[in-house]
């Protein structure tokens, strides 16, 4: 009696579910290796990041403030993967929104309720001016978008560090140049969470709305999955493309307004806080599930937000980058293994 | 008058004979004075610090990490808590109330984090601030620094008779007044024994960035600088110039190990006094916020040994400069141009310690600083 290894061409979700559980746990108990190693006791340390966490508001406002741009630049990330492709940019569409967002915020006076739209959409069309690029090279001339997008983020954070420090300086203002306080804020929501969380909710629930159950959300799905296929059907694969690249950068554009209108209240250098790159790691850990972005981002805001309670006690910044690391390895790895099943040779084979 | 931290007493003597308005005083620009925060007990006590790079930069956040050992050296039964690396950005935020979420009592900004920093002393009214390089004072919450620019000009003095090219280097952070005012005392040293000398400013936006200043510090020499100063947290650019056979001054602590021939001098600021000074008020219950201080020349803040290459005669007129200013003479008095050839501070004016402190024009001679 022999046994092989059967390949599918796609996991089982609850072996994949199952696969990501034992993933995120394989690369706690490495972590926690490693601050054992370094003289550390993990499980003391485990229970301070519960209990910071979990036990107080002030721990659970801090995860809904991490998480609130870490979900709209998941979606921005798995929307493009709906569709077969890769946004490595949210981080630059991140700065471009919140730079168009500040620039109307900073230069426009009017009253709040019609300014922070305003600044929405102006978030929105900077996210997707900075796709733009990319979408057209990618639909027309085939130009990989991985390249593209991420190549555009260093432009982009160069941007923002030109304008803070800048035109756009506050003369006198911190260590780090910045622009003067923009006087438009979100409302708070919940403690020092503010109404960009419901935001970003509602624009995760409206895309897996749309990318489920509409026919252009199927139409997305086949020119992702096959996208010959999908031409063969009379789908416009080109338009399907532009228009869930420049969603995807307008979703991440929205992220960067969210973040200085309701977070920070001015335009730095160092705004994205790395919500762009971390996006890609949510996007990954989600899978295509719009709904697994919730659960995503929520898993790194507590991953952050432990790093943060950690250096108090005596971990470097450094230990919280590599556990985000080992969470994505780990789970890469698993995706692989959750394609296989172990089966009998003799009863396979009959 | 109430002193609330000693200093230089002949430095204090000689400048409130010169400034008629007397609050302006080395040290202490303005006392603090809301009413003081409660006592603790030394066992509970539980002060914490906030870095902006590694502790093992040797430069900022080494000499930072040095007040906060000091600190446990003093007071042996309290806890210190050391963060480093705090970007600026929403997680200096998370930081900082997770200071007060651990129960510290007293919280040390090292670098001026804004809103981020502000937004938690605000929310926390039981917890002591400070905030190094910081612009704002409330009942629980004052700002300190050191006159860097007084050492900065002897430093300015040397590098002015030891360029030959005339033309000086500088690597900034941001355009804050931190690198502003002190590049404009650099220049405004060298060109007080060399007036056609420049400096050429670049900003690299970071701190701690030790490629970016790398590459600052060989774009500098290209251009013909054959000595650079700034305002890094580390070493890199004495490297360049070491490799390079220029000099260079640094800031925070000796560096001469990465680039004998090429080192200079450093600015060194000594944080030791000031901090267990202002725990050891926390722990007796008499500190209060408000405190506005700048540690002066001699007093906190000075040059290191000079260089080894660095020939007696050059150390002596830089010295006569330094012992001047510790007698009370300040070298920021009119006239005093900006870079487009206006006159900002006139004949016989001088900008005070606040004004030097908030400086945000450059002076003639500076280029490259966004003003």
């Amino acid at each position: 009696m022999s046994w092989r290894l059967q390949r599918f061409p796609s996991p089982k979700p609850s072996v994949a579910l199952a696969v990501r559980a034992v993933a995120i746990l394989l690369a706690l108990v490495v972590g926690g290796l490693v601050v054992a190693v370094s003289g550390l006791n993990p499980f003391a340390l485990g229970n301070q990041v519960m209990k910071s966490t979990f036990g107080s508001s002030f721990g659970l406002e801090d995860l809904g403030l991490l998480a609130t741009p870490l979900i709209l630049t998941g979606l921005a990330v798995m929307i493009t993967r709906r569709i077969g492709l890769w946004n490595i940019g949210a981080e630059g569409q991140f700065y471009a929104g919140a730079l168009a967002a500040a620039a109307i915020g900073l230069f426009v006076e009017g009253p709040a309720w019609l300014m922070l739209p305003a600044m929405f959409l102006a978030g929105v069309a900077g996210g997707m001016a900075w796709i733009t690029i990319p979408t057209l090279a990618r639909a027309f001339v085939g130009v990989n978008e991985l390249i593209t997008t991420l190549l555009l983020n260093f432009v982009a954070t160069l941007l923002v560090y030109y304008f803070a420090t800048g035109p756009w300086r506050d003369r006198g203002a911190g260590t780090l140049g910045s622009t003067p306080r923009i006087r438009y804020e979100m409302p708070e929501l919940w403690g020092m969470v503010h109404w960009g969380f419901a935001i970003a909710v509602v624009l995760t629930v409206l895309a897996a709305a749309v990318l489920s159950f509409t026919r252009w959300g199927y139409e997305v799905r086949i020119s992702g999955a096959n996208p010959e296929n999908a031409l063969y059907a009379g789908i416009p694969v080109r338009r399907r493309i532009i228009a869930v690249m420049l969603l995807s950068g307008a979703v991440a554009g929205v992220a960067g307004m969210l973040e200085v209108a309701g977070t920070v209240h001015r335009l730095q250098g160092g705004i994205s806080n790395n919500f762009g790159y971390l996006g890609i790691i949510v996007a990954v850990l989600a899978r295509t599930s719009c709904l697994g972005v919730f659960a995503a981002a929520a898993l790194m805001a507590f991953i952050l937000n432990a790093g943060i309670i950690l250096q108090t006690q005596g971990l470097t910044t450094s230990a919280i980058v590599a556990l985000t690391g080992l969470v994505l390895l780990f789970t890469a790895i698993g995706d692989e293994f959750a394609h296989y099943r172990l089966v009998r040779a003799d009863r396979a084979t009959a | 008058m109430n002193f609330q931290y000693s200093f230089s007493r002949r430095r204090f003597l000689a400048l409130s004979a010169a400034a008629s308005s007397s609050l302006i005083m080395p040290g202490w620009v303005g006392k603090a004075g809301a009413a003081p925060l409660a006592a603790i007990k030394e066992e509970d006590a539980i002060i914490a610090f906030g870095l902006t790079g590694p502790v093992s930069d040797e430069g900022w956040n080494t000499k930072q990490n040095e007040g906060a050992k000091a600190i446990q050296a003093a007071f042996p039964k309290a806890k210190t808590l050391v963060v480093e690396s705090i970007p600026f950005s929403a997680d200096a935020s998370r930081t900082f109330r997770q200071f007060v979420q651990e129960g510290a009592q007293m919280v040390f900004s090292t670098s001026n984090y804004g809103d981020f920093f502000a937004s938690v002393v605000e929310r926390s009214p039981e917890v002591a601030f400070l905030e190094a390089d910081g612009r704002r004072v409330a009942d629980n919450l004052g700002w300190y620094y050191a006159a860097h620019w007084h050492p900065t000009y002897v430093l300015g003095v040397a590098a002015g008779l030891l360029s030959k090219s005339g033309k000086l280097g500088f690597i900034a952070s941001f355009p804050v007044p931190m690198a502003i005012s002190s590049s404009n005392a650099f220049m405004m040293g060298a060109r007080s024994v060399n007036p056609s000398a420049t400096l050429q400013v670049i900003s690299i936006n970071s701190w701690f960035d030790p490629q970016g200043a790398n590459q600052a510090a060989s774009a500098l020499i290209d251009n013909g600088c054959d000595f650079l100063f700034g305002v890094m947290n580390e070493a890199s650019y004495l490297q360049v110039a070491e490799q390079r056979g220029v000099r260079a001054a640094m800031w925070s602590s000796d560096m001469r190990r990465y680039g004998k021939n090429a080192y200079v001098s450093s600015i060194i600021p000594d944080w030791t006094a000031f901090y267990v000074d202002q725990v050891r008020k926390r722990l007796e219950g008499t500190w209060s916020g408000g405190g506005q201080t700048l540690l002066p020349l001699g007093g906190g803040i000075d040059r290191d040994a000079w260089g080894e290459t660095v020939p007696a005669e050059v150390a002596a007129k830089a010295d006569a400069v330094r012992e001047k200013i510790i007698g009370g003479w300040s070298p920021f008095t009119g006239e005093i141009k900006d870079t487009t050839g206006a006159v900002r501070v006139k004949a016989g004016e001088t900008l005070d310690e606040v004004a030097l402190y908030n400086w945000d024009w450059s002076v003639e001679g500076v280029s490259g600083l966004s003003t």
